[in-house]
């Protein structure tokens, strides 16, 4: 009891510290995207200032313009969430099962299954891009949904599977032998016990995987083409030899990044748990 | 002992063949030969890795057999997956479904074989009133307490009215009030329900109280198999009788001398203090005359078989007195062994000062030093 109170000053001075601490990160985090967003909002004469000007009459032009003119990037909104939309859905319904056999049946080579899987993860991906290239090439799947979608499951599909294992690790044993002698079956107990409890995991790990397809750009620039050509790679479109045009791209930025903020607020609490899971038990699988 | 009205009780026999389970290079069980009699409530007792959890997955099917057999009603089903076997399994973690209320948590048995659903409405009422949890049925397992969680898993496992029920140390979860009720409860639900009940727990008090009949384990090997009663008086070694009573059996080492025995530098004379030699209760090991000379043995006494004397007997200096009030336990130096006397008496030792004991008469048990076994005169 006296320890607590000896150490209650120390736990404030601590709080502190850790409230300052994050408010520099926050502030750092925050201040690119604060910035693109006023910057979004001026005209290219006001972007150019200097000083910067912190106060300057609100133009919506440059969102018209990235809609509506010639260089409006809502058909790469469309791709990108095409590719994003299919690599997601693949990836989850073949990693599901995947990590969940993984992760429970018994069966040869699992240790070796295991590490090829992460092998994956452990090559640059800039390694990767001429190999894929020659290889989308030959098979012409160069600027094609199919081939960039392929290309994407390529990563996602390990690391959904990797991050799953650790889900399913956390269902009790005994729960699903309790559904085996309840005459469930391996595939009603995975329906009807497993899944529902690994809800979360699913939900999460099917965010991480939509963010990363969704923020990708070094194989979609390279891979893509006029037919696939996500907003990231659109963005780059904005800034060439002669000039950067900082108002069109701030506000190009705005828009892809829209998606992002919203799923990232909505499921906050289940990202977070996601970042944490394996920390206390199994905690170097991953 | 069948409720009227219970519509044709199943209750299975199980054999087990020469079972051998085997965990990578560690063997957990050598070789285990048991047999379970209809409607019996059959307890597996041993230390914690002594393989009685083991066995009972075995039972379920949860664990696949090195070697033996396992017969259900006579039929072979070594190999059979655990759905097919109908049996129930209440796990010690009680492995409730989270994500299910409870009403939803009794059914799943039930929807997995396809019944009716109004007839599973029916059977979860009739299994949730049965073990007191009715009024529990819309919670889910999260929003109950361990003992009401404890019955849900009761009620899940007796709804679809298994042939066999096993139970994995199902009591060791609930605090000690509640584990002393829910022993009763659990009894008169298995006479009840007539149905065959194999009891895995760590508890030999559990065990003695619920059971009919007992197995004890020993690093993967069955030591003894009988009746409390039996097994209480009559240990088949020394190392059961030390895991058996409440305290345990004193094991103070001694030498027999043709009709004496030497324990320390006090002598007994055997006649009218060996417990009688008599019927078969496990492996015990007859000790004929000539042999008789100046044996190492364990001589085990119970602690209610312990009273102090005058003269004669044994030397032993009290080290500290456990009071219960109505009785207690006086912890004794014998012989340079720690030996345990209960007491009713009133007016109790000191600590520190020397008395004498002796056993009551017919109450000594004789062990071989060597390997523990049972020695009747």
């Amino acid at each position: 009891m006296s320890s607590t109170r000896l150490t209650r000053p120390g736990a404030a001075l601590r709080r502190l510290l850790m409230f300052c601490a994050a408010a520099v990160l926050v502030l750092v985090w925050a201040f690119p995207v604060f910035w693109g967003f006023l910057t979004s909002f001026k005209t290219e004469r006001d972007v150019l200032a200097w000083p910067p000007v912190l106060f300057f009459t609100p133009t919506l032009d440059n969102y018209r313009a990235v809609m509506q003119g010639n260089s409006s990037i809502l058909p790469n909104l469309w791709s990108s969430f095409v590719v994003t939309s299919l690599a997601t859905l693949i990836t989850m319904l073949f990693a599901v099962p995947a990590a969940y056999a993984m992760a429970r049946l018994r069966m040869r080579l699992k240790r070796t299954t295991g590490f090829y899987v992460l092998a994956t993860q452990m090559l640059p991906p800039v390694g990767l891009i001429i190999p894929y290239y020659i290889v989308l090439q030959k098979i012409g799947g160069l600027d094609t949904y199919s081939g960039i979608t392929a290309i994407y499951l390529s990563f996602s599909l390990p690391f959904a599977i990797w991050l799953m294992i650790t889900y399913f690790e956390d269902v009790p044993f005994e729960m699903e032998e309790a559904a085996l002698l309840d005459r469930a079956g391996r595939m009603r107990t995975l329906w009807y016990v497993i899944l529902p409890q690994v809800r979360g995991g699913i939900a999460v790990t099917t965010i991480f995987v939509f963010l990363n397809a969704w923020n990708e750009f070094l194989f979609a620039v390279v891979l893509g083409g006029n037919t696939v050509r996500p907003v990231t790679v659109a963005m780059y479109n904005f800034i060439s030899v002669e000039q950067t045009q900082w108002a069109l791209l701030s506000a190009a930025a705005m828009l892809a990044m829209a998606p992002v903020i919203v799923i990232g607020l909505a499921a906050q609490r289940h990202i977070v748990k996601g970042l944490t899971v394996g920390a206390v038990k199994g905690g170097g699988r991953r | 002992m069948t409720r009227k009205g219970e519509a044709m009780t199943r209750s299975a026999s199980v054999r087990i063949e020469g079972a051998v389970k085997r965990h990578g290079k560690t063997t957990v069980l050598h070789g285990i030969d048991l047999e379970v009699h209809p409607g019996e409530f059959f307890a597996l007792l041993g230390p914690s890795g002594s393989g009685k959890t083991t066995t009972l997955r075995l039972l379920a099917g949860l664990e696949t057999l090195d070697g033996g057999r396992v017969f259900l009603d006579g039929v072979d089903v070594s190999h059979a997956e655990p759905g097919e076997r109908d049996v129930a399994m209440v796990f010690q973690s009680y492995a409730l479904y989270p994500h299910m209320t409870v009403r939803e948590n009794i059914a799943f048995p039930l929807k997995m074989i396809g019944e009716p659903a109004d007839r599973i409405a029916a059977a979860v009422i009739e299994a949730a009133e049965r073990v007191g949890i009715g009024h529990l049925l819309e919670r889910r397992p999260g929003q109950l307490s361990g003992g009401q969680q404890q019955r849900c898993a009761l009620a899940r496992a007796i709804v679809r009215k298994p042939r066999l029920f096993l139970l994995d140390e199902p009591l060791s979860n609930l605090d000690a009030k509640l584990r002393l009720e829910t022993r009763a409860e659990l009894r008169r639900l298995q006479r009840s329900l007539g149905v065959t009940a194999v009891y895995v727990t760590h508890d030999q008090e559990e065990a003695m109280t619920i059971a009919d009949r007992i197995a004890i384990f020993m690093d993967g090997r069955l030591a003894q198999v009988g009746t409390p009663h039996a097994i209480f008086d009559r240990p088949a070694s020394a190392q059961v009788a030390a895991f058996i009573g409440t305290p345990p059996m004193n094991l103070l080492k001694a030498v027999l001398h043709g009709n004496s025995l030497e324990i320390g530098t006090d002598r007994l004379a055997c006649e009218g203090l060996i417990v009688p030699g008599a019927g078969a209760a496990g492996p015990s090991e007859r000790v004929s005359e000539p042999e008789r000379t100046a044996q190492a043995v364990l001589a085990g006494i119970r602690p209610g078989d312990l009273e102090p004397c005058e003269q004669g007997g044994l030397v032993a200096e009290v080290e500290f007195v456990e009071d219960f009030g109505d009785s207690a336990i006086i912890n004794l130096m014998i012989a340079g062994t720690r030996a345990r006397m209960r007491s009713a008496r009133r007016e109790l030792p000191a600590e520190g000062t020397r008395l004498r004991v002796r056993p009551k008469p017919e109450s000594v048990h004789l062990f071989a030093e060597s390997d523990g076994q049972r020695i009747e005169l």
